[in-house]
């Protein structure tokens, strides 16, 4: 049963691309043999059904009359212009990259979308050199539960709701950010009235598509500002620090040397007082202290003290 | 509809075999991502389909005994020459996941990944609402490991591991570049461990090239690292503050409190990797188990604490 569809399909697309005029209904009702034997109903039913399956793979049927001809009958067309992928070509370093980028995507829909992009181009002429994937695999995953029904909705431009930090919220989404391995979503939230950055590992719930497609228009530079505020924040203080030698990196390649012992060493440590400078320095345990400022130092020995008093009071 | 799969794959199936005078039924499959089973269902249908008007002449030409028997593709007098253009999802997944190559890439095949992006920016009328950050560490760094990993060369690495807290300079055999959750791990085979080890790009402050080729070592674990191996495991409780933890580290089980709080269990490959970590969250912990998975963590706390006395 299948295999007739797709036969009846992939006929009446090659009769739209091959007619260089627009063609009425009646007349594809001859050309395609799938639609004969079918009674008026029936085949107007299947036609229009057949249409939208059609478009719905991206094939662009155009309605229009011919006015020479069937000045009152509607016709269809396809342009081949409109139909075919356009020539490309890549040169060998450009199709490893190709055949990198099908393995990026960890998340299904997305990579079965690319698997097919990927199969038009081959299609094209090119060829695929699987012996050329090389050393390089990059992954992109999307294991939150919100991402796909995001991503349809951003794709349509319909306004979302879900819940966030237990306040409801309905959303416009403007663009989908990855960044530390996580998801996050930039949008106008209607409920605030102004643009918000989502985490989408906090959505609790489902995410739910209300109201037409095409609500609304991507902003021109939409998410640069949202997207900042996940950037770490400007220092605006310096700490002077000691560290033992090649111990705790992650802050003195932030630092700069200031005098350099046999066993320990001096670093200045620009710092953003908001940030998370007191986390960073006890994770250096015993290999870090501070000389200044004052208050830097006392932040850090009440942080170990708060640790011990935890962990040490529990029998 | 359930024939719309099959009829987008035979849109450009036919192209592509018209552009392939013998094809391999296996080859045809891997590069759809089908069955070969499923290729020669698609060929039965396609030697259906041609040209209106019903004469022998229109119809597309399939040698089935030949794609049968002997498994190879024989097509000719397809009326589609050309696939059709890519649809939205298509055009944006395909772009993403080259600019991901990119965003990790050394310079040649960055270089190569932007011009395949600048050959699909014509096709799609803007550009896809998504950004991409992986963490790749530097440049040099990068071109250098690509280099050797292409010419198949040793390197040492000046690396901050976390695990000791400290840097450390292993020599290393490298050979692929991983991206995992958001990270570039060069996986390579550590001389000193005699174990293939990951190493986070963005803590690989130098790599040289030591003038010594490379090893055979085979083919690296599939995934991974000594992590999903370890034997040992330590379970924290955390206050809610600290739920990041979740997120940030490759934890085996995760439960969330009723008052917010969450309790982790985290593999253990290097403890010291876990005294960094509790060290950090600090006033946070509520619990450790086992307590003395906290030993060092409490030792170092003690000694620097005490230093301002």
């Amino acid at each position: 049963m299948e295999r007739r569809t797709s036969e009846r399909l992939v006929n009446l697309t090659v009769a739209l691309l091959t007619a260089r005029t627009f063609t009425s209904k009646d007349r594809l009702r001859d050309l395609v043999e799938g639609y004969h034997g079918l009674n008026t109903e029936n085949f107007d039913r299947q036609f229009e059904r057949d249409k939208d399956t059609l478009r719905s793979l991206g094939v662009p049927i155009e309605t229009g009359t011919d006015d020479r001809y069937f000045a009152d009958e509607p016709g269809y067309r396809i342009r081949r212009n409109d139909f075919e992928l356009p020539p490309l070509s890549f040169t060998p370093a450009e199709v490893a990259v190709l055949v990198t980028a099908a393995q990026v995507w960890q998340q299904a829909s997305m990579a079965e979308s690319t698997t097919h992009a990927l199969t038009k181009v081959w299609a094209s002429g090119v060829e695929p050199d699987i012996d050329r994937l090389g050393a390089l695999r990059p992954h992109i995953s999307a294991k939150e539960s919100a991402w796909q029904p995001l991503w349809d909705a951003l794709q349509a431009r319909q306004i979302v709701t879900f819940t966030y930090h237990d306040v409801a919220r309905r959303v416009a989404p403007f663009m989908l950010a990855y960044r530390h391995g996580a998801w996050y979503l930039a949008g106008f939230d209607d409920t605030r009235g102004a643009p918000r950055l989502f985490k989408l590992g906090r959505i609790r719930g489902d995410v739910t598509p209300t109201g037409q497609p095409g609500a609304y228009e991507l902003p021109d530079t939409p998410a640069d500002e949202l997207l900042a505020g996940l950037e770490e924040a400007q220092p605006d203080s310096t700490a002077l620090l000691e560290v033992r030698s090649g111990r705790a990196p992650w802050l003195t390649r932030r630092g700069e040397p200031v005098d350099q012992g046999q066993e320990w060493g001096r670093w200045k440590l620009p710092y953003a007082s908001g940030g998370a400078v007191v986390d960073d320095i006890a994770m250096g345990g015993a290999d870090v202290r501070v000389i200044e400022p004052p208050e830097l130092a006392l932040a850090v020995a009440a942080h170990h003290r708060a640790l011990l008093d935890r962990l040490e009071a529990t029998p | 509809m359930t024939a719309g799969p099959q009829v987008a794959r035979l849109l450009t199936l036919a192209p592509y075999l018209q552009r392939r005078e013998y094809v391999d039924v296996t080859e045809v499959a891997a590069d759809f991502d089908v069955k070969p089973r499923q290729v020669l269902d698609d060929l039965q249908v396609l030697v259906m389909c041609g040209l209106p008007g019903g004469l022998p002449d229109d119809l597309i030409e399939i040698d089935l005994d030949l794609a049968r028997d002997e498994g190879v593709i024989h097509m000719r007098n397809s009326p589609l020459s050309r696939p059709l253009r890519f649809t939205r999802d298509e055009a944006v997944s395909l772009i993403v996941a080259v600019e991901a190559v990119r965003e990790v890439a050394d310079g040649p095949t960055a270089q190569a990944a932007q011009s395949v992006l600048d050959k699909l920016s014509g096709l799609v009328s803007e550009a896809p609402p998504v950004r991409l950050e992986v963490a790749a560490g530097g440049d040099d760094v990068r071109d250098r490991l690509g280099q050797a990993i292409d010419q198949g060369l040793q390197v040492r690495l000046t690396y901050d591991g976390l695990a000791r807290r400290g840097t450390t300079t292993p020599i290393v055999d490298p050979v692929r570049v991983e991206v995992r959750d958001g990270a570039s791990y060069l996986v390579a085979w550590a001389l000193d461990r005699n174990d293939w080890r990951s190493y986070r790009l963005d803590r690989i402050a130098v790599a040289e090239l030591t003038g010594q080729p490379a090893g055979g070592h085979g083919a690296p674990p599939v995934t991974g690292t000594s992590l999903d191996n370890a034997p040992d495991t330590a379970t924290l409780d955390l206050d809610a503050g600290a739920a990041w933890v979740a997120e940030y580290y490759p934890v085996r089980d995760v439960t969330v409190l009723p008052d917010g709080g969450v309790k982790v269990v985290l593999p253990v490959a290097d403890p010291g990797f876990l005294t960094g970590l509790i060290l950090r969250l600090g006033p946070l912990v509520r619990s450790v188990d086992p307590p003395s998975a906290a030993a060092d963590a409490l030792a170092e706390a003690r000694a620097a604490s005490s230093q301002l006395d």
